[in-house]
């Protein structure tokens, strides 16, 4: 999923300062997850912010919405009955939904009230980690399921540096050397093999490089 | 007088464009070195150019050094953090190279490697403030340095097609003088009299404005760019002018030669980007009467 973290509420309220009223989005998908902008927050957010502007003595009306996909068009659509009664929406979406928003009500202000964070995976109760840079052309299937290019700080494509120290990661002792998952997984099925075989370079190509990317599925357009 | 002086003291400056090999064999550079010495004011050492790995530029220029010119290289973004262009800038100033092209890089996408991986840690105006603060004695994250380097750092206007490109451009081109280009270098100029009311327009940001003058080596050369630039305003009559010459390559360079004629009388300075037909650049230079 997607991961995010609420920005600093000083942030949010600098930017929502000129504006008298508010739509607050919130997304139900990957955000709610993670616990950074779904109804819940969406709701803890409302307050924080209406309990600001009573202490500047002033009055914020805001409405709150959750979507069921900010980054999808079709749920977007929904809030076409309430834009009319709002100056600026603030997004609790991950930066997809903020765009989605803002390329569909082009005369209202959007502002985003997290910061995407990066595609990862719940490593614990309320601990998110990196796991996928979306390179465009998956190694998983090479590298026992560990991703060399989220999970090692170098991204490293053929095996450990030499900063690797008791299985962790010399950026921090609580970073995992993903090239020790990697071997640990490959040697764990078998497939030693695999490691030995030397990866050229990458190709850069499907992970950007070539400017913003598009699928396009003409069985479905 | 070096480069910087001359464009200070409002001297009309030259300027030619030499590419490093795709390999390592340098004869074509320092011939064409040798041949301009004491003719030209600088040679500009494009890196990577068009996006197509070649020599780096700091190689070439410590090379065009070598033969008695002075140097200046290309600088962007695109293939290196800012780590990387600060070490090369020190490199640079100990090798002799004073004067600086800061350049947007070319797309990825558009050059010989397309795989390769992009960095665009700084743009071209960022790149502008990490020159400014080395040659204040420190880099980007604050440390002193041990002997600062000098630099006559410039930048670069793209090719505009129309007035909203202009003004655009024309922005672009102040926030990188705020952010301390000492000199602009605009595109290929094909028709004085059109092109005259931009470069007037460029030079109302009080530093030097140089033109660069494109060698069109044939009629189809001319042909493409009028098609697919509209921007570079390249009229009919000139391309009528080559095709019905008698030797034609003469006739280009007489072209370029009166180009660079006309525009001592606008701009500053002529940037000539003669596009591997380097071994032309004194006939040039001698058709310009420079
Ligand atoms: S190899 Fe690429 S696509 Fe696969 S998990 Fe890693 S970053 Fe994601
Ligand atoms: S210690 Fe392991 S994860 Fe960290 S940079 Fe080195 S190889 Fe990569």
């Amino acid at each position: 999923m997607i991961t995010a973290e609420q920005k600093p509420i000083e942030e949010i309220i600098e930017y929502i300062a000129p504006y008298d009223r508010i739509l607050l989005v919130g997304c139900n998908e990957c955000v709610t997850v993670c616990a950074a902008g779904g109804r819940k927050e969406v709701g803890l957010l409302a307050s924080a912010l209406h309990l600001h502007s009573l202490k500047q003595g002033k009055t914020v009306d805001i409405k709150e919405i959750t979507l069921e996909r900010q980054c999808d068009p079709e749920y977007v659509e929904e809030l076409v009955s309430l834009i009319d009664s709002a100056d600026a929406i603030l997004s609790m979406a991950c930066g997809c939904g903020v765009q989605t928003i803002a390329g569909r009500y082009k005369d209202k202000p959007v502002y985003p009230a997290v910061n995407t964070k990066f595609m990862g995976a719940s490593e614990s109760q309320g601990i998110w980690a990196e796991r996928c840079k979306g390179c465009g052309d998956c190694l998983l299937g090479v590298t026992g399921g560990v991703c060399p290019v989220a999970r090692c700080s170098k991204q490293l494509m053929n095996g450990p540096c030499g900063g690797t120290s008791n299985g962790q990661c010399e950026i921090s002792p609580d970073t995992d050397c993903a090239w020790r998952l990697i071997w640990e997984r490959l040697k764990a099925l078998g497939m030693e093999k695999r490691y030995i075989e030397v990866m050229v370079a990458k190709d850069w190509r499907p992970a950007g490089g070539g400017g913003p990317r598009r699928i396009v599925r003409e069985d479905l357009t | 007088m070096n480069l910087k002086n001359k464009l200070t003291n409002g001297e009309f400056s030259v300027i030619a464009e030499m590419s490093t090999p795709k390999g390592v064999d340098i004869s074509d550079l320092v011939t064409s070195a040798r041949n301009l010495k004491s003719r030209v004011d600088a040679v500009v050492i494009p890196d990577m150019d068009n996006g197509v790995m070649h020599m780096s530029a700091i190689a070439g220029a410590a090379l065009v050094r070598q033969q008695g010119i002075e140097p200046m290289i290309h600088v962007y973004g695109r293939d290196r953090n800012r780590m990387a262009l600060q070490g090369d800038m020190l490199a640079a100033h100990v090798l002799g190279i004073p004067n600086l092209l800061v350049v947007q890089g070319e797309e990825m996408s558009l050059g010989d490697h397309q795989d390769a991986k992009l960095v665009d840690d700084l743009n071209e105006r960022d790149i502008l403030v990490m020159v400014d603060t080395l040659k204040k004695g420190s880099d980007l994250a604050g440390f002193e340095l041990k002997g600062s380097p000098d630099f006559f750092a410039g930048c670069q206007v793209n090719p505009m097609t129309d007035d909203k490109d202009l003004d655009a451009e024309f922005n672009r081109a102040k926030e990188k003088v705020d952010a301390g280009a000492q000199f602009i270098i605009v595109p290929p100029v094909f028709d004085i009299n059109s092109y005259t009311p931009i470069l007037e327009k460029f030079k109302s940001l009080d530093v030097p404005v140089i033109a660069t003058v494109f060698l069109l080596k044939n009629v189809g050369m001319a042909r493409y760019i009028s098609i697919n630039d509209p921007g570079s305003r390249l009229t009919d009559a000139l391309i009528t002018r080559i095709r019905t010459a008698k030797d034609r390559e003469t006739e280009c360079i007489a072209v370029a030669g009166e180009m660079i004629q006309a525009l001592g009388k606008v701009v500053h300075g002529v940037k000539i980007s003669a596009m591997g037909w380097e071994d032309r650049l004194p006939a040039i230079l001698d058709s310009a009467g420079i």
